[in-house]
Order: C-alpha cells, then sequence, then structure tokens
C-alpha cells in the first residue's frame, strides 16, 4: 500500500526527516509516535502533498506509484486521506457544499458518475450520525466557529465519506476531551477494514487505548528509531520518550 | 454624431441635443438647463481632482457616443430570457438603452396609493408629484455626469409610494443596454420615494448581450420619508466593453430604513457613488457591497455618508475580489457633524487579490466633529490562504474549483445580504463565471 523508503525531507534548508522508512500493508493500522518536533507532522503533510516541503532524497511509493509528482487532489482522488491536526476554518464555504463537492471531485476522476443531491444528503446524513455530528454543523461554513471537538468530528465524517485505502490522522486526539475521543475512535474503528490502511500519528498513547495498532514506531530526530506491536506504546507511556532517545544515543 | 475633439465637449453637445426638446413642464426644463449650464462650466476630471485621484477617465475620452435614439422596438421578450433571474419572473419594468420597455415588461398588481412606472410617464401624467424632489437639489452626486444626466432626463424608473403602504413583493427594474450601430450612452434617471411608514423592496439590475460597447450614465435619487423602509437590491451584470457610471443618492427622514445592497460584477469601467443624507433623527441605513474587478478592468465605489442629526446610524460594508491586473478604487467617507451626537458608524472595506498585478486603492475616512459617537473604519487587503488552498485540495477539489469556493466564500458575507434569493444566485452565478473566465 505505503513505501517511504530513506525519506529525507527538508523545511526552508533545514532537514526534518533524515532517512525515514515506514511500509504499510492494506488493512494495517501504524501509529507513529514521538516528541514534539520529531517530524511527525512533516511525514503526514508530505505524504498529503502539502507546499513548503523540499525531499532532498528518498522516495515515496503508494500502491506501487510514485507518490511524490502528484498533486494533493489526484493523491486524494486516488484514495489518500489526511486528517489534519488543525482543520482549517472556511468562512462563507457551506460545509454540505464542500463535502458534495469533495466526493463528487473524487468520483469525477474516477470515471463515477456524480451523487445527486439526494443520494448525497441520504449519505451524509447516514455518516453524521456515525460520528455523531449535529446535522446543523451541515449547514453552516465549513469549521468555521467549531469546538476542537466538532472539528474533530467533522474531519472523521470527510473520511467516512470520502472512504479512502489510507488515511493518515495527524494528532487526531489533541484537544479533545475523554468523551470527544471516543466517538473520534469509534468512527475510526468504523472504518477500519482489510482494504483500507490507516496510519494514526500521535504524541500520547491515550488514542491508542481506543484505537488498537497493529505497529507502533517511534519517530525521533526525523527517524524511525524504534518498532514494536501495541505494548511498545503502554512502554512509552511508562518510561516517556527520553529512555528510546537515551537507547537510541547509546 | 461625428463629432470628435475632447469628451466634455461631446456630452455638452450631446445635453444641447435637438433630439432631447424641452418638456413643456416648466419646472423640469429649468432644472434642465441649469444642469446644462453647470455642465459649461466644470472641467473635465483630471488625476489631480480628488475624487478621480485614482479612477481614470482616459478610457471614456475616445469612444463616440450616441444618444439611444429610438426604443429597441425590435427585442422580444424572449431575447431576454437569458437575463431573467432562475424564478423565471419578467421584470416589473425593463429599460432598453434608458428607455422604458412595455413589451417586455410586467409591472405586477400593486396595492392602491403605489405608482410604478416610467419616469416619462409619470411627468406626463402626474408632473406635480415629481416637483419636490426630481433634481431638487441640483445633481446629486459625482457632478458632471450628473450633471449630464440632469440635463437630459427624459426616462427612468419612478416609484412612489404612498404614506403607510406597504409593498410586500419585490419589485424588480432591469436595464438592458445593447450597442446598436454605434456606442450607444443611456441616461436614466429614476426616483422613488416613499412616504412616511411606507415599504418596499426594490431589485435592479444592468446588464446586457454580449459584447456591447456602450456608456450607462444614471441617476437615482431615493427619497425616504418618516419611519419609511427601503430594500434596495442591485446587480450591475453590464458588458465586459461597458462604461457603467451610477449616481445614487437618497435622503432618509427621522426613524426611516434604507438597506441598500450593490454588487458592481460587470463592465470595463464602473464608478458607483452612494450619497446618503440623514435628514431626521434615528434613521438607519445599511450599505453592502460587493465587487469584482476582473483583468484589464476598473470597478470603483464612492461613498458619501453625512450624519447631520443625531441618534442615526450606518453601517458600510464592501467587499472586493481583484484578479489579473484589475484595479478597484474605494473612496469611503462617513461625516458626523457636531450636532450629530449618538452616532454610529462603522465603515469597513476587505480586498481579496488574487492576483500580484492587480491595483486597490482603498481609502476609508471618518470626518467626526461630534464627541458623543460610536464609529470605527478599518480595511483589509489580503490573498488566498496557503492553508484553505491546500484543506480542499487534499479533499480532492481541483485548484481552480479551490479557488473559486473560496472567493464565493469570501464575497459570501455580502452575498447573503442580499435578500432576495434568485437575485443572490445570480450573483454568486456570475462570480464563478467571472472567475473561470481566464482573462477575467
Amino acid at each position: 500500500m505505503l513505501s517511504v523508503r530513506e525519506l529525507k525531507v527538508a523545511v526552508e534548508g533545514k532537514e526534518i526527516l533524515k532517512g525515514l522508512d515506514l511500509e504499510v500493508l492494506p488493512g494495517e493500522l501504524h501509529a507513529v509516535m514521538g516528541p514534539n518536533g520529531s517530524g511527525k507532522s512533516t511525514l503526514a503533510h508530505v505524504l498529503a502533498g502539502r507546499d513548503g516541503y523540499e525531499v532532498t532524497s528518498g522516495g515515496v511509493f503508494y500502491q506501487g506509484e510514485d507518490l511524490l509528482p502528484l498533486e494533493p487532489e489526484e493523491r486524494a482522488h486516488k484514495g489518500l486521506f489526511l486528517a489534519f491536526q488543525y482543520p482549517v476554518e472556511l468562512p462563507g464555504v457551506n460545509n454540505t457544499y464542500f463535502l458534495k463537492a469533495a466526493i463528487n471531485a473524487g468520483r469525477v476522476a474516477r470515471g463515477e458518475p456524480e451523487l445527486d443531491a439526494v443520494a448525497f444528503m441520504k449519505l451524509v446524513r447516514e455518516k453524521a450520525k456515525l460520528v455523531q455530528l449535529d446535522e446543523t454543523l451541515l449547514k453552516r461554513p465549513v469549521n468555521a466557529g467549531f469546538s476542537g471537538g466538532e472539528k474533530k468530528r467533522n474531519e472523521i465524517l470527510q473520511m467516512a465519506l470520502l472512504e479512502p485505502r489510507l488515511a493518515i490522522l495527524d494528532e487526531t486526539d489533541s484537544g479533545l476531551d475523554i468523551d470527544a475521543l471516543r466517538v473520534v475512535a469509534d468512527g475510526v474503528n468504523a472504518l477500519r477494514g482489510p482494504d483500507r490502511a490507516m496510519i494514526v500519528v500521535t504524541h500520547y498513547q491515550r488514542l491508542l487505548e481506543y484505537i488498537e495498532p497493529d505497529y507502533v514506531h517511534v519517530l525521533a530526530g526525523g527517524r524511525i528509531v524504534r518498532s514494536g506491536d501495541k505494548s511498545l506504546a503502554l512502554e512509552l507511556e511508562r518510561k516517556g520518550y527520553g529512555w528510546v532517545l537515551e537507547e537510541e544515543a547509546a | 454624431m461625428n463629432t470628435v475633439g475632447e469628451p466634455l465637449d461631446r456630452f455638452r453637445e450631446l445635453a444641447r441635443n435637438p433630439a432631447a426638446p424641452p418638456t413643456g413642464i416648466h419646472w423640469l426644463d429649468q432644472r434642465r438647463d441649469e444642469a446644462a449650464a453647470r455642465l459649461d462650466r466644470l472641467s473635465w476630471p483630471s488625476r489631480k481632482d480628488e475624487g478621480w485621484r485614482y479612477t481614470s477617465l482616459e478610457p471614456l475620452r475616445d469612444p463616440q457616443f450616441a444618444p439611444a435614439a429610438q426604443p429597441l422596438s425590435a427585442l422580444l421578450p424572449e431575447d431576454i430570457e437569458s437575463l431573467l433571474l432562475a424564478n423565471g419572473r419578467v421584470p416589473d419594468l425593463v429599460f432598453a438603452n434608458g428607455r422604458f420597455a412595455p413589451a417586455l415588461s410586467n409591472p405586477r398588481a400593486l396595492p392602491d396609493g403605489v405608482w410604478m412606472g416610467s419616469l416619462a410617464r409619470a411627468l406626463r401624467e402626474k408632473p406635480e408629484a415629481l416637483k419636490d424632489h426630481l433634481a431638487r437639489a441640483g445633481d446629486p452626486v459625482d457632478s458632471l455626469f450628473a450633471a449630464l444626466n440632469t440635463a437630459l432626463i427624459e426616462d427612468g424608473a419612478a416609484l412612489l409610494v404612498a404614506e403607510g403602504t406597504v409593498i410586500e413583493a419585490p419589485i424588480e427594474v432591469l436595464y438592458l443596454s445593447l450597442e446598436v450601430e454605434q456606442p450607444v450612452i443611456a441616461q436614466p434617471r429614476n426616483l422613488i420615494v416613499l412616504q412616511a411608514g411606507a415599504q418596499a423592496t426594490l431589485i435592479e439590475r444592468y446588464a446586457s448581450f454580449g459584447p456591447s460597447l456602450y456608456f450607462n450614465n444614471l441617476v437615482t435619487e431615493v427619497v425616504l420619508g418618516q419611519g419609511a423602509v427601503l430594500v434596495h437590491e442591485r446587480l450591475q451584470e453590464e458588458s465586459r466593453n461597458a462604461f457603467h457610471l451610477a449616481g445614487l443618492s437618497a435622503r432618509l427622514d427621522a426613524h426611516s430604513r434604507y438597506h441598500c445592497v450593490t454588487a458592481a460584477l460587470g463592465s470595463a469601467w464602473s464608478r458607483t457613488s452612494l450619497q446618503l443624507r440623514f435628514a431626521g433623527e434615528g434613521a438607519e441605513s445599511r450599505l453592502d457591497g460587493l465587487y469584482f474587478a476582473g483583468d484589464g478592468k476598473l470597478v470603483d465605489h464612492h461613498l458619501d455618508v453625512e450624519h447631520a442629526v443625531p441618534g442615526c446610524s450606518s453601517e458600510e460594508t464592501f467587499r472586493g475580489i481583484l484578479d489579473g491586473r484589475g484595479v478597484a478604487v474605494f473612496d469611503g467617507r462617513v461625516l458626523v457633524a457636531q450636532d450629530a451626537q449618538q452616532t454610529s458608524a462603522h465603515l469597513h472595506n476587505a480586498n481579496l487579490m488574487l492576483s500580484r498585478n492587480a491595483e486597490v486603492d482603498t481609502k476609508p475616512q471618518l470626518e467626526i466633529y461630534a464627541d458623543d459617537v460610536q464609529c470605527s473604519h478599518g480595511t483589509t487587503v489580503g490573498q488566498l490562504e496557503p492553508e484553505a488552498m491546500f484543506y480542499l485540495r487534499s479533499r480532492g477539489i481541483s485548484e481552480p474549483e479551490a479557488r473559486k469556493m473560496l472567493c464565493v466564500g469570501f464575497a459570501q458575507e455580502i452575498l447573503e445580504r442580499f435578500s432576495h434569493a434568485p437575485l443572490r444566485e445570480r450573483a454568486e452565478r456570475i462570480i464563478r463565471q467571472r472567475l473561470s473566465r481566464p482573462s477575467g
């Protein structure tokens, strides 16, 4: 599904990722953990195609194809999805209009017919229920004035509607209280399936109590310094990141 | 007309045009003559004139505009179908090159106490009802062009609403302009008078077919009696080669309310001057404006709001989108006189620049001589946020579509002030079309 090889990425001349390797197969859920500034968000943004990141060496292959030359919208059409750490507020852009435009852009790109208004509304209501998103938020501008929890639910709603093959969740747990966290995790779990892979980027182990990873990786200093199963996350929680970093340095 | 020479000379000659003989109404002929005399005294504005500092009149120099000769009687109702709003309703009054076109109009049934029709007919049937209002105080705005309009007052829309009369449904007026054999100058003169306690909603649209070259030089006078309420929604969607110069003056008596939403989305060169006078205490006005300056186009707005009496409030919010080498001018002036205590006035202008080559000259000004007031003004000039573009594109939305969505989103604050949904939808659609056009 996704193969990241020896990836080096610089931002404004400063190297952030320093040779990162990651293999993700269909159906797997990988947690990428690490201290602040370790390059977690950079990895998420590079995968989604954001400007301002310079890949200095290495490569990323997605479903056998070189991902890096693709525009962000092309990546989305091929089933890649990024749930933002800070979902962007779009004043004046109606949420329903946005969701419909997103779905239909993907359908058109794949040669499928557009959903009409009735079919779309039926679908969006069903998915909104899944993430317990208040339906009135569908009529409001995208994320504008939404609470932290509402923004994250809106992200998961988009994921549910777009049905990606590879979903990257960037710090989806940040700023959520325990109830919102549970709702978001339920939404994510409902979307897990044998054909869909997920990368959950998180600083804390907390989210992983609700979303069980197949693999846990520790990202530090721009590289994956340790990989393991879910028990690694618990160990990190107990001992802190200092422990891995010290061992790495030793 | 084959006259060459300075444009002002040509306009002066127009004002003396034998095709516009005296109306036979003494007070009106007098006011027209006075305006023609003013035109003789005025000089052609240069960039040294404060009001024209950022707006070049150069493009108006060359075209030889001839007065619209006869009504465009060849136009059939089906010809204007593409100009109708999505509800399919034929406008109450349609003007073609400034003259009333009864065959294209569909005046709705109105309550007793309302007189709606062409100004030409009002002048024939009830000139006395117009005398106190039409061109009474000389030229309302932009004196040179308003003088030209006044000197040739002949036709336009007239809406006279008697005391306490409420019109529920919006009245729609369409001004259609077309180049016929040679560029024309159309000069609608509109008069809206709401007596005390009257209420109405007026929709005005300025439109054309194809790339016609013409000059629409219009003046609208609005008079609101005590407690009257006028909702005034305007959409300028002129041809991409057109010149559009609109002068709008409103006089608000005590406790009246005036809400004007105006969108300037078409034409090559346009200027809209809005002049507001508070004549009685406790009146309220809101002016909301939206403009789009495409590549090579100029869109100018001048506001002149005068709080002469206490306890009135005014709010002016204008938003503009500039593309390519588009130029926008916003000159908003709000004056609060010494006696105008307890005034509330808020003036704001925001601009979204889609190109490095676009230019905006924005000058919101508050002049305050009273001490107990609540006033603010501000201006912003910004670009599309890369964050927002990436967010949309990461959802599969193409770059051009993402750009459109964000621009329409920016315009939404003004678009949603349109109370008439079909008008709002049309304005939104035009913005989308303008953004699709590479040349703006």
